[in-house]
């Protein structure tokens, strides 16, 4: 297994760095620590949260010091299990793409020397790779594998854009959970909300879980968003 | 029966032992800025650890109780008054129902707890009553306290055991400098061994930009990294200092971001963290380092020291 590094985050927090790369290998291991953590936990540890590549690990100090914690997490690695493979849950989101509601979809096609359609059939294609919630409750950082977008950022960010946002650059596509600011460019809308607090599970999405995204018309749009509104919308799942 | 918000003051919020279990979902743990202040106010009501109350930021504002309670006030001097008469902080103090207690500017500090023995009826978001305005989450409708609020107390306390000797010596914050330890890490070596030691060498000044989510600060020399200052996000904790590319260092308070992509050279330990939630814009700040082991023995030592506090005043 490649080196894991235990790197301090203070007196209260550790962080178990799995590799240095992104990749979804990395990831699994962190995840599959996660789950390790969860299944036998710890005493002291408070609560633990998964990266691109890293597992922090909070915990009181009280109950138990660095170092002990530190050589307890390493055997962890050691015995943790196998995430079951080919075990994949995707989480169907419908996406209204370009005019009103993707306002950079003709801008992206230019940047691509490519039209718009092409722009949609590539970010609907291929099933996203949730590496981890952050930023904003819910915010997922997620990636495709196949037919990266070249361009990356814009040059000057938004001061503000609105809550269900989708944004692209490269192979990376987020979901934006709240109004905020944001440098990427908005190529649609969901009409679901990607983190709502009234339901039990907040959470459209979660880390190691993948999207997919299906394009829908302003119609089904609004259509979508009616029952979102009145609580009677749930989210496709794929397993 | 409870209080009422006359005036809520500049920024007054819910705050608890903080949101635990959801760092993973990208909700950050908010909770008190100072948690020292925040944990011997409800010492002093002989609340458990970890009761919701009040954070005052800056100017504590107007409140009418319609109920006898109980209350501890802990963190910045805003002198307190009920109905005109001044009350210590750093005691408990029986208030009865008509009283209005006001609190004033804070000269210096600048967050203030009220303690209500018995706590505050606020409903649990994922587990916590504390609120985080940035993402109208908890609290009270997710927002700061505004005028006409209402909070209702779990229960209605006249007084409570050994109330006459709740009573704890009031801090003197500083006005001008913070000296605050640091543990480095977990990304100290994306510095140079020398830009690592200048950052301990020089000061930094406390920069507007200061709230619950981070505090910016300034340096006349920006701390320089050896590459491009952005690493694979991962986790941050309170008191993360991150080096941004600009060099200019962001320590991270209740409210930050639950994961980021800049270095951090190091952490401020939880016995300091204090020091600088009652910072204010145009401190200087000094950092020495100190080894986890020091950081971890101090923590312990204040746990320690609260718990004889709180055997002492057993009934």
């Amino acid at each position: 297994m490649e080196d894991i590094k235990i790197l301090i985050s203070g007196d209260k927090a550790i962080s178990v760095q799995m590799g240095s790369e992104i990749s979804l290998e990395v990831n699994r291991k962190v995840l599959m620590l996660q789950a390790e953590l969860e299944k036998n936990p710890i005493a002291g540890v408070t609560e633990t949260l998964p990266t691109y590549a890293s597992l922090m690990v909070h915990y009181n100090p009280e109950i138990v010091r660095v170092k002990e914690l530190s050589e307890e997490i390493m055997k962890r690695t050691q015995t943790m299990q196998d995430i079951a493979a080919g075990k994949k849950r995707i989480v169907e989101v419908p996406i209204c793409y370009g005019g009103e509601y993707g306002p950079d979809l003709e801008y992206c096609a230019e940047l691509e020397h490519t039209t718009p359609e092409e722009i949609i059939r590539k970010h609907s294609q291929h099933d996203y790779y949730v590496y981890m919630l952050g930023f904003a409750p819910g915010h997922p950082y997620a990636a495709r594998f196949e037919e990266p977008f070249s361009f990356k950022r814009r040059e000057t960010a938004r001061v503000m854009i609105p809550a269900r946002s989708v944004v692209v650059q490269q192979n990376l596509s987020d979901l934006i959970p709240f109004d905020q600011p944001c440098g990427w460019n908005i190529i649609g809308q969901t009409p679901c909300e990607i983190c709502d607090y009234s339901r039990k599970d907040p959470f459209l999405v979660h880390a190691g879980e993948w999207t997919r995204y299906r394009p829908v018309s302003p119609e089904e749009f609004r259509k979508i968003r009616k029952q979102v509104e009145a609580g009677k919308w749930k989210p496709r799942i794929i397993e | 029966m409870g209080i009422q918000v006359i005036d809520p003051g500049i920024l007054t919020t819910v705050q608890d032992g903080g949101r635990i279990g959801y760092q993973q979902y990208g909700v950050t743990p908010s909770g008190p800025m100072d948690e020292r202040a925040f944990a011997l106010a409800n010492l002093l009501t002989g609340n458990q650890a970890g009761t919701e109350e009040l954070e005052m930021t800056f100017a504590g504002g107007r409140y009418k109780f319609d109920t006898d309670a109980v209350i501890a006030l802990t963190g910045a001097d805003m002198k307190p008054q009920i109905n005109g008469e001044p009350i210590p902080m750093y005691q408990a103090v029986s208030v009865h129902a008509g009283d209005e207690l006001a609190l004033g500017f804070a000269k210096v500090g600048c967050r203030t707890y009220l303690s209500v023995s018995g706590g505050m009826d606020i409903p649990l978001v994922m587990g916590s009553k504390s609120t985080l305005t940035s993402k109208h989450l908890g609290g009270i409708d997710g927002r700061k306290l505004q005028k006409g609020d209402e909070i209702t107390f779990t229960a209605t306390v006249s007084e409570i055991p050994l109330q006459e000797k709740r009573v704890l010596p009031q801090p003197v914050y500083p006005a001008e400098t913070i000296n605050v330890r640091v543990v480095a890490g977990p990304q100290d070596d994306g510095f140079s061994r020398k830009e690592f030691r200048k950052f301990f060498w020089f000061s930094a000044t406390i920069a507007n930009e200061c709230d619950r989510q981070g505090i910016r600060l300034n340096r006349e020399i920006p701390v320089q990294h050896i590459g491009d200052g952005n690493i694979i996000s991962d986790g941050i904790a309170f008191g993360s200092i991150q080096i941004p590319p600009n060099g200019q260092p962001i320590i991270m308070m209740a409210d930050r971001q639950t994961v980021g992509g800049y270095p951090k050279i190091g952490t401020v330990i939880s016995v300091d963290l204090p020091l600088l939630a009652q910072a204010k814009p145009g401190m200087r700040v000094n950092f020495i380092e100190v080894s986890i082991e020091l950081a971890q023995e101090l923590y312990l030592r204040e746990c320690r020291s609260r718990k004889e506090i709180e055997e002492r005043w057993r009934a």
